[in-house]
């Protein structure tokens, strides 16, 4: 478990999002990088039912990843989060009168996972109800566990594949810097996925009644 | 059998006292003998008892005599010594198949070999000290008398001498943490954890490194059973590497006479590595080269380099 820093990627002019997917594969092995197989991050909403002060509900957001197949994070945005066991599905659905589960805002990237060095690259296509979206890209450096000394190592790695379009410090950076990223739970990562996600559900102008 | 290994044995008496057993024995036999035979054939009874009275005396006198020059001798010979220099491995001279692997004598040999080397090492490094090649004045006369007196055998220095030295460069790096533990006899197994980048494990033969090895600060050091694990590498490359150059630094400070300003030098030297992943390399200026930071230090300025993949010495 390393640092983790997870950026969005636009889609190349005139091309799609699998063009697009595919180029940057092709830049990764060049450099050297190995395929390791694949990944999976996905993302499902709930609302919080029972408010009856007329506020928008919390939202919360159950979260799964590839990387820790028997985990299931649980975030508020910008709140309390939780890692649980995959049985945590299945009490969401139990808790149907509290939390109500928004079908069509279930988003998810899949894509291929790449080794080169002590790095892992995964870039995959962000889909919302199975139309791809964006392109996510999440670069891990594996032997650094401090954000702050490794920053500027990782936006050189992404620079030389990504050219351009290399991210700032992600905010969740900001805060600890110095602080061990997390060490087991990958909840730093999550909280980046999620930022991703809902700016890839904002870019899309959603017809009728929007809680955001 | 055990050649040269009970030093505190007196061979002169040991095969005197020898000799004097074999001496009780046979006067201890010449006893019974006499016992066996019964009286001579003598004219009277009289002669014949005090004759045989006579012998039985003599004899027994000659077996008290034995005997306690018997115990003269054994006092003289003394014991073997208590601590076997070799401790667990002495236990390999148990073994009866003597021909096939003479392993403990062996071993007995390359450790003679290696302690004379080592002394012979240090009489000739005290030698060239004195032909310094420097050309600067005024720098060896007085501080050769303050210099700290040669341990005639530094490998054999007591367990709480090295703890002192290890406690007190430990304490001289606040963002360094050093533990000691002595898992296999008295050779210390240093845990140096370098602030959150790095954990080496530095294995020392009394104040001497023997070899190193470097993981980063999430791996595990210890293994299943709860040890500490000194064998494995570490999973990343780039801790792979720095594993590499500490090995080429311990194998570069080497200073016989004061194996404390070596174990102090290799600490500075490493301590440089807290700054791994932060610094660009001062050749190239970037950060990363074939997905590796600037693992190289310099042993003198401490400037932090690539390796490139074909290793060229650095002619500094």
């Amino acid at each position: 478990m390393g640092v983790t820093c997870v950026c969005q990627v636009p889609v190349a002019e005139g091309k799609s999002v699998q063009q697009t997917v595919d180029m940057l594969h092709k830049k990764l092995e060049q450099l050297g990088a190995v395929k390791q197989g694949s990944f999976w991050v996905d993302c499902e909403t709930y609302h919080a039912t029972g408010n009856t002060s007329g506020q928008p509900s919390k939202l919360l957001y159950v979260m799964h990843n590839s990387e820790t197949p028997l985990s299931c994070m649980a975030l508020f945005e910008g709140g309390p989060c939780l890692t649980a066991d995959v049985n945590f599905d299945v009490l969401m659905l139990k808790l149907k009168s509290h939390f109500q589960n928004a079908k069509g805002h279930k988003v998810e990237s899949r894509g291929t996972r790449y080794r080169y060095c002590d790095f892992l690259v995964k870039v995959g296509a962000v889909t919302m109800s199975s139309s791809a979206r964006g392109i996510s890209v999440e670069v891990e450096y594996c032997a650094c566990v401090v954000p702050g000394d490794c920053w500027n190592l990782i936006k050189e790695f992404m620079q030389s594949f990504l050219g351009a379009n290399v991210p700032e410090l992600p905010s969740v950076f900001a805060t600890k810097s110095e602080g061990l990223y997390a060490p087991s739970d990958c909840m730093d990562t999550m909280t980046q996925y999620l930022e991703l996600f809902s700016k890839v559900r904002k870019q899309q102008v959603i017809p009728g009644a929007s809680v955001r | 059998m055990a050649d040269g290994m009970n030093v505190g044995v007196n061979l002169e008496a040991f095969s005197q006292a020898i000799n004097a057993i074999q001496a009780l024995r046979s006067s201890v036999t010449r006893v019974f003998d006499s016992l066996k035979d019964g009286m001579k054939n003598k004219e009277t009874l009289e002669g014949r008892e005090k004759i045989f009275i006579t012998e039985f005396q003599d004899n027994l006198q000659s077996v008290n005599r034995d005997l306690n020059e018997l115990e003269r001798l054994s006092n003289l010979v003394g014991r073997p010594s208590e601590s076997h220099p070799l401790h667990n491995s002495g236990l390999l001279s148990l073994d009866p198949v003597q021909d096939k692997t003479p392993l403990y004598s062996q071993l007995l040999q390359a450790y003679k070999w290696s302690n004379k080397l080592q002394y012979h090492a240090g009489l000739a490094s005290s030698l060239l000290n004195q032909q310094s090649l420097k050309r600067s004045a005024n720098q060896m006369g007085p501080s050769a008398k303050r210099r700290p007196k040669v341990q005639p055998s530094a490998l054999v220095l007591p367990p709480q001498y090295v703890d002192d030295v290890i406690t007190r460069i430990g304490r001289m790096f606040p963002d360094m943490t050093i533990e000691l533990f002595r898992p296999n006899g008295t050779s210390a197994v240093l845990l140096v954890t370098l602030g959150k980048v790095l954990k080496a494990i530095v294995v020392m033969r009394s104040l001497f490194i023997d070899r190193t090895i470097v993981r980063g600060y999430n791996e595990d050091v210890y293994s299943e059973d709860g040890k500490l694990d000194i064998w494995s590498k570490s999973c990343y490359q780039v801790f792979q590497k720095v594993t590499d150059h500490a090995t080429t630094a311990l194998l570069h400070y080497q200073l016989p006479q004061m194996p404390d300003v070596v174990v102090r030098s290799f600490m500075t030297w490493l301590r440089s590595y807290i700054k791994l992943f932060q610094t660009p390399c001062q050749r190239c200026g970037r950060y990363l080269q074939e997905g590796l930071p600037p693992t190289w230090r310099d042993f003198h300025a401490f400037q932090f380099r690539h390796v490139p993949p074909v290793m060229e010495r650095n002619t500094d």
